[in-house]
C-alpha cells in the first residue's frame, strides 16, 4: 500500500477502501472463496442473488463456454431468505468490504419482502436490485427492460431500504440503456450496477438442439467488456455525471487494465465476474494493479480518474 | 463421502511426462513442489482439480484430428476438471498423473504440454472415494474414460486397506476405447488379470467392449452382474465403485440396488469454477428419502455421490 495514494472511492456516501467488488452470482457467499484469496482486500462485495424462498434452480447444463465468454443460466438458485440470514449472514459480518445482498423476486412483493427483513442488519451496506436476470421464467429481466416497471420496482424497494444504500442492476438488453437508468435514479436509486448478462444461446449442431437446459442464457467473460464499457460511459454522460449517484461498472474485467477503463469511461467502481472462475484470486491482483498504475501515472487520488475519458 | 478439510489453493505445476496410450489416450504427469506437493499428497482417490489451459497451444494443424479441425481454434476461457488416475509423493514433491482423451480444443492443446511445461492448477477439489467400516469386497467398475479415479482408487485400497479383495471391471465401445495400455498375455488373461494398469495392484481385472473387439461381449454392467451371480458376495461386506457415462452409472445404481449393495459413483457436470462459486454443475440428488429433489453440486458435494441419492435423466 502506497501512502501518497488514495484509493479509496466514496461509493454514495459510502467509503470503501478501494473499487474493487466481487459480482453477485461469482462468488456464492464468500465462504466458497476464503481458502484462494483474502476477501478483506477489496472494497465490496455482492451476494449471489437472495429470494424470499429457496430456489432449486435450473436443470443441467447450466453452463456453455464460448469465444472468450460464458453462457449461465443457474436459474437464481438460492437457499431463501431465512436460511441465509441464519447461515450466511454470520460469514458475511466478519468481512471488511462492503457487503451488498443482491436481491431478486417475481413479484415487487417479493423484493420488498427480502428488503424489508434485511433493511436493519448492520452487517450489509446496501442493496443491490437484480431486475435484469435473464435467466428466469417470471420476474428478474422483465421488470428491468420497461421504464414504468422500472420505477415502480425502484421506489417500492427503496422504502423497504431504510437507511441502507440500494443500488440498481441494468440489463444491456433493452433499446437505450439511460432510459432505463434514469428511471431508476428517478425513482430512489442511490447507485447504478451495470451491466448484467447478455441474453444469448449456444447449439449443438449434432443434436439442433440448444445447449443449455435452459435454452438460453446470460452471456458474460472478457466477450462483453467492449460492449459494457461503452454503456456505463453512455450512462455516465448521459444520467449520473451531473448528479451524486455512482456507477459500478461490469462486464468482463478480469485485469486492473480492463478496470481502469471502467473508471476512466465514468464508473465510481467495479465489479469482477466471470475472472473469478478462473482466478479466484484476481480481485486482490486488481486492486494491486490498480494502485500500481496510479502510482505510474502520477495520480494521488483514484477520484481523478473517474469519469476522465478526453475527447478524440 | 469423504468431506475433507484439507489444504486447497491455486498452485504451479510442471509437467513432467505427457504419453500418449493407444490412439485417443494420454497421461499426463504433473509435479507440485513445495505447499503443492504438500496439499496434494493428501489427494483422496476421486478428487479433481482444475487445470487452466488457456494459454496452452494449439498442435500443428496435420496432428488435429479430422473431427475436431473445425473447432480446433476455440478460445479456452475456463478451467478445465480433472480427476487423478495415480499419485505419488517422492523427496518433498509429488506428482499426479491425469488420464484423459482428446475430445475438444481444451483436451486438444493439452497434447502440446510437455516436460518443463508449467500450468496453474486448482485443487484438490471435492469429495473423494470413501470406504465404509466392514468391507472386504471392491468392486470397480469403470466405463470409456471413466478409468481414471477408480485406478487411483485402486492403489490407495491396495496400499490402506490390505485386507479388502478389489476386482476391476473394464468397458468401453471397443478395444480402442479402452484408456489402458493394451491387454496382457492370453495366460495372464486366463488367470484373470486383463488389464496391466490394474495388475500392477494385483487386481483381477475383466475387459468388456459392444462389438466384443476385447473381452465380454456386452456391457460392462452385464459382465458385473454375471460375477455378481457367479461369486454371490456378501451384501453388506461388499462395495462397488465406478465412474463412466451416465446410462452406465445409472444400470449400475440399479444392479447395486437389485443386489442390496452399496455403491458410490464419480459423477461429471461441465463446471465453470470447480470450487462451488458459479453452481454450474447441478446434480440432481433425493431429498432424504421423500419424493422431493434438490440440486447438488458436482463440485463441492461431489463429485463423488452415493448411487441411491442420484436422480438420472437420461
Amino acid at each position: 500500500m502506497n501512502e501518497n495514494i488514495d484509493i479509496s472511492v466514496d461509493f454514495a456516501g459510502l467509503r470503501l477502501t478501494n473499487p474493487v467488488f466481487t459480482a453477485s452470482g461469482t462468488c456464492g457467499y464468500a465462504d466458497e472463496l476464503a481458502d484462494f484469496t483474502n476477501l478483506n482486500s477489496i472494497g465490496g462485495f455482492i451476494t449471489k442473488s437472495i429470494t424470499s424462498k429457496p430456489r432449486k434452480g435450473n436443470p443441467a447444463p447450466r453452463i456453455v463456454e464460448t469465444d472468450s465468454g460464458m453462457l449461465n443460466a443457474i436459474g437464481l438458485a438460492n437457499l431463501g431468505l431465512d436460511a441465509f440470514i441464519e447461515e450466511k449472514l454470520p460469514i458475511l459480518e466478519k468481512l471488511s468490504p462492503a457487503v451488498f445482498v443482491n436481491v431478486a423476486g417475481q413479484t415487487i412483493d417479493d423484493y420488498v419482502t427480502v428488503t424489508e427483513r434485511l433493511s436493519n442488519e448492520e452487517a450489509i451496506a446496501g442493496f443491490e436490485l437484480n431486475i435484469s436476470c435473464p435467466n428466469v421464467a417470471k420476474g428478474g429481466i422483465t421488470f428491468g427492460t420497461d421504464p414504468d416497471q422500472v420505477t415502480e420496482i425502484t421506489s417500492a424497494v427503496k422504502k423497504a431500504s431504510g437507511q441502507k444504500i440500494l443500488m440498481v442492476k441494468l440489463s444491456p438488453c433493452v433499446t437505450d440503456i439511460s432510459i432505463i437508468a434514469k428511471a431508476a435514479v428517478d425513482s430512489g436509486a442511490d447507485a447504478l450496477s451495470l451491466i448484467n448478462t447478455f441474453t444469448a444461446m449456444a447449439i449443438d449442431i449434432e443434436t439442433r438442439k440448444p445447449i443449455l437446459a435452459n435454452r438460453t442464457g446470460g452471456l458474460s467473460g472478457p466477450a462483453i467488456k467492449p460492449i459494457a464499457l461503452y454503456l456505463v460511459n453512455k450512462v455516465y454522460n448521459e444520467v449520473t455525471k451531473n448528479t451524486n449517484v455512482p456507477i459500478l461498472g461490469l462486464g468482463g474485467i478480469r485485469n486492473a487494465s480492463d478496470a481502469i477503463e471502467f473508471i476512466i469511461a465514468g464508473a465510481s467502481a467495479v465489479a469482477v465476474g466471470t475472472a473469478n472462475f478462473v482466478e479466484p484470486d484476481c480481485t486482490a491482483k486488481i486492486v494491486e494493479g490498480i494502485e500500481k498504475y496510479c502510482q505510474q501515472n502520477k495520480i494521488t487520488n483514484i477520484k481523478e480518474l473517474i469519469g476522465s475519458l478526453e475527447a478524440n | 463421502m469423504t468431506t475433507s478439510t484439507q489444504q486447497k489453493g491455486d498452485f504451479l505445476a510442471t509437467v513432467s511426462a505427457n504419453r500418449q496410450i493407444g490412439k485417443t489416450f494420454y497421461r499426463l504427469t504433473l509435479e507440485f513442489t513445495d505447499i503443492g506437493a504438500q496439499a496434494f499428497a493428501k489427494t483422496i482417490p476421486g478428487q479433481f482439480a482444475q487445470l487452466d489451459l488457456s494459454n496452452v497451444a494449439l498442435p500443428p494443424a496435420e496432428k488435429i484430428p479430422a473431427e475436431l479441425s473445425d473447432k480446433a481454434d476455440r478460445q479456452i476461457l475456463l478451467r478445465r476438471p480433472f480427476s487423478f488416475c495415480n499419485l505419488t509423493t517422492k523427496n518433498n514433491k509429488t506428482s499426479a498423473e491425469i488420464l484423459y482423451c482428446v475430445l475438444g480444443p481444451a483436451t486438444l492443446r493439452m497434447t502440446t504440454l510437455s516436460a518443463g511445461n508449467t500450468i496453474r492448477v486448482i485443487g484438490p477439489l471435492g469429495n473423494g472415494f470413501s470406504v465404509p467400516e466392514n468391507k472386504k469386497t471392491a468392486l470397480l467398475v469403470t466405463g470409456g474414460m471413466g478409468a481414471g479415479p477408480l485406478l487411483h482408487l485402486a492403489k490407495f485400497l491396495t496400499t490402506d486397506f490390505p485386507s479388502i479383495i478389489v476386482t476391476a471391471f473394464a468397458g468401453a465401445k471397443t478395444a480402442e476405447d479402452l484408456p489402458f495400455k493394451g491387454q496382457l498375455d492370453n495366460i495372464s488373461q486366463n488367470l484373470g488379470f486383463s488389464i496391466p494398469e490394474f495388475a500392477t495392484y494385483a487386481i483381477e481385472s475383466f475387459v468388456a467392449t459392444d462389438d466384443g473387439s476385447a473381452g465380454f461381449t456386452g456391457f460392462v454392467t452385464d459382465s458385473l452382474e454375471d460375477w455378481l451371480n457367479k461369486n454371490n458376495p456378501s451384501p453388506a461386506e461388499t462395495i462397488i465403485y465406478s465412474c463412466g457415462p451416465e446410462p452406465m452409472l445409472a444400470k449400475l445404481t440399479q444392479i447395486a440396488q437389485n443386489h442390496k449393495i452399496d455403491a458410490q459413483l464419480s459423477m461429471e457436470r461441465q463446471m465453470a469454477c470447480g470450487i462451488g462459486l458459479c453452481q454450474s454443475c447441478a446434480v440432481e440428488c433425493k431429498l432424504d428419502n421423500s419424493n422431493e429433489t434438490v440440486y447438488k453440486m458436482c463440485c463441492k458435494d461431489g463429485p463423488v455421490f452415493d448411487s441411491q441419492l442420484v436422480v438420472f435423466n437420461l
